[in-house]
């Protein structure tokens, strides 16, 4: 044992009541964690609000309070490094997502400027016409695969059309979204595989021009914004960067879920069919049973107590979003699915300054779906999920549609 | 007790207006706008289920 650890230790037996995080040799990324981590969530849950995992060497919050307090104090959990893996966090360098205030701040306006629900009040129109068009012919279809179908297509046309994007990058923008979730793993195969594929990504981004961007688009406005100095030089690109990394593969996860989560509970799809008003409820609902995104980093920034428990100063923090969504202490009956607990506290989206900064837009392009799906029909007979583990976002790989019950 | 807003933080999500519509409103530019500032009572318990469930945390009562 080095002398700093020996000094910790007697610092820890010191401070009265203070004690060091429970331990457990769960493995956050192995393949049958990522592909059902409920019941491991469960186990740390109880163990405590913040278990230490040696095998992933982070720290894991795993309560909803731990988990809100954590999110929302940025000064004691800086978001320098929200990879588990440093070559991520170093790409990530500079933008929003992985600064501190004041100088995210500033990143954080300048990327919510043409994404924050004030901004895309103009696309919900278009955006339901698009969703229920979508629907109705699938329904008229009878049978399909739902993830490449719906989950898949929807956002990938809407984000698409909102930044401009058209050719070459319209054809990339799946495979980019997706590895630039799974580079944010730790340093494993599936990161490994995917770093070349989020450095296309990358590099288009540094290379994409106002002209790339079909006209009128948002990203289009964006470099406009850009030339006329709106926003810093150079920090377009990260931007278009930001919306494609961030946007798509969560949204896709989003889809596919409630596909199947209305499939499973055909009495919930009845209320929400009965009640329109239930929609934003069952949308909540469906990101706190499966948030797309399993887990998010954090880096402690000093030690930092959680009920009794220490965790020590530059530790890597592992936010484990669903283990909070499902704690007891905070929603009844969490292992349910009830789309009229209107969840609206759930940590899907995070929280605090680093909130998701395209929920605005995930807002309306999930409530579009569902109100489509809600309208046009009644029940939806699946077969079996097929699931692929992954990373960071948890979503489905494949929901084979065998029929549809029209409304 | 008094609702304060972070208006640069603020994003315009909305959900704090459907938690407490008698207290605050988006306007037509999507701005949100604070039809009453003290609170007490029932309307601190709506104030803090408002603050709650802003996404950003852009709202704090005190």
């Amino acid at each position: 044992m080095s002398i700093i650890h020996l000094m910790n230790a007697t610092r820890a037996t010191l401070t009265e009541g203070m004690s060091t995080p429970p331990t457990s040799d769960v493995d956050l990324f192995a393949d049958d964690v990522l592909l059902d981590p409920h019941p491991v969530h469960a186990e740390l849950r109880e163990l405590g609000p913040v278990v230490h995992l040696p095998k992933n060497d982070v720290y894991a919050l795993t309560r909803y309070d731990a988990i809100r307090a954590a999110l929302g104090d940025w000064e004691s959990f800086s978001s320098t490094s929200i990879a588990f893996n440093p070559a991520a966090n170093q790409a990530l360098t500079g933008t929003s997502l992985a600064s501190d205030p004041p100088v995210h701040t500033q990143l954080r306006a300048t990327l919510t400027e043409n994404l924050s629900p004030r901004a895309l009040r103009g696309l919900k129109g278009r955006i339901e016409a698009k969703a229920d068009s979508l629907v109705a012919e699938l329904v008229e279809q009878g049978s399909f695969e739902a993830v490449d179908a719906l989950a898949r297509a929807f956002p990938l046309e809407v984000v698409a059309d909102l930044i401009g994007f058209t050719g070459r990058v319209r054809e990339n923008m799946l495979r980019w979204g997706q590895a630039a979730m799974q580079v944010i793993g730790p340093m494993n195969q599936r990161t490994a595989e995917n770093f070349p594929i989020a450095g296309e990504l990358y590099a288009w981004c540094s290379e994409v021009g106002a002209d790339d961007l079909a006209e009128g688009s948002v990203g289009r406005a964006i470099f406009d914004a850009e030339a006329r100095g709106a926003i810093p030089a150079g920090t377009a690109g990260h931007i278009i960067h930001q919306y494609l990394g961030a946007g798509v593969d969560t949204t896709v996860a989003a889809i596919g879920n409630l596909v199947a989560l209305f499939a499973a509970h055909p009495d919930q799809l009845d209320q929400v069919r009965a009640e329109s008003a239930l929609i934003p409820a069952a949308f909540n609902e469906s990101l706190r049973y499966w948030p797309p995104v399993n887990v998010w980093g954090r880096i402690t920034t000093r030690d930092v107590e959680i009920e009794g428990a220490v965790v020590p100063q530059g530790a890597q923090i592992a936010v484990l979003l669903g283990a909070g969504n499902r704690d007891p202490r905070h929603y009844d009956n969490p292992d349910a699915f009830l789309v009229g607990r209107n969840p609206v506290d759930h940590l899907s989206f995070g929280y605090g300054p680093h909130g998701c900064a395209g929920q605005g837009l995930a807002r309306l392009e999930a409530h579009a779906v569902i109100e489509a799906l809600a309208r046009r029909v009644r029940r939806l007979v699946v077969g079996p999920e097929v699931r692929v583990p992954s990373n960071i976002t948890r979503s489905i790989e494949e929901l084979p549609v065998l029929e549809v019950v029209p409304a | 007790m008094r609702i304060v807003l972070d208006r640069p933080r603020c994003e315009g999500h909305g959900l704090c207006e459907e938690a407490a519509p008698q207290l605050m409103h988006l306007d037509d530019e999507g701005e949100l706008v604070l039809d009453r500032e003290q609170v007490d009572g029932g309307d601190a318990a709506l104030a803090q289920a408002a603050a709650r469930v802003c996404p950003v945390a852009a709202l704090r009562v005190e």
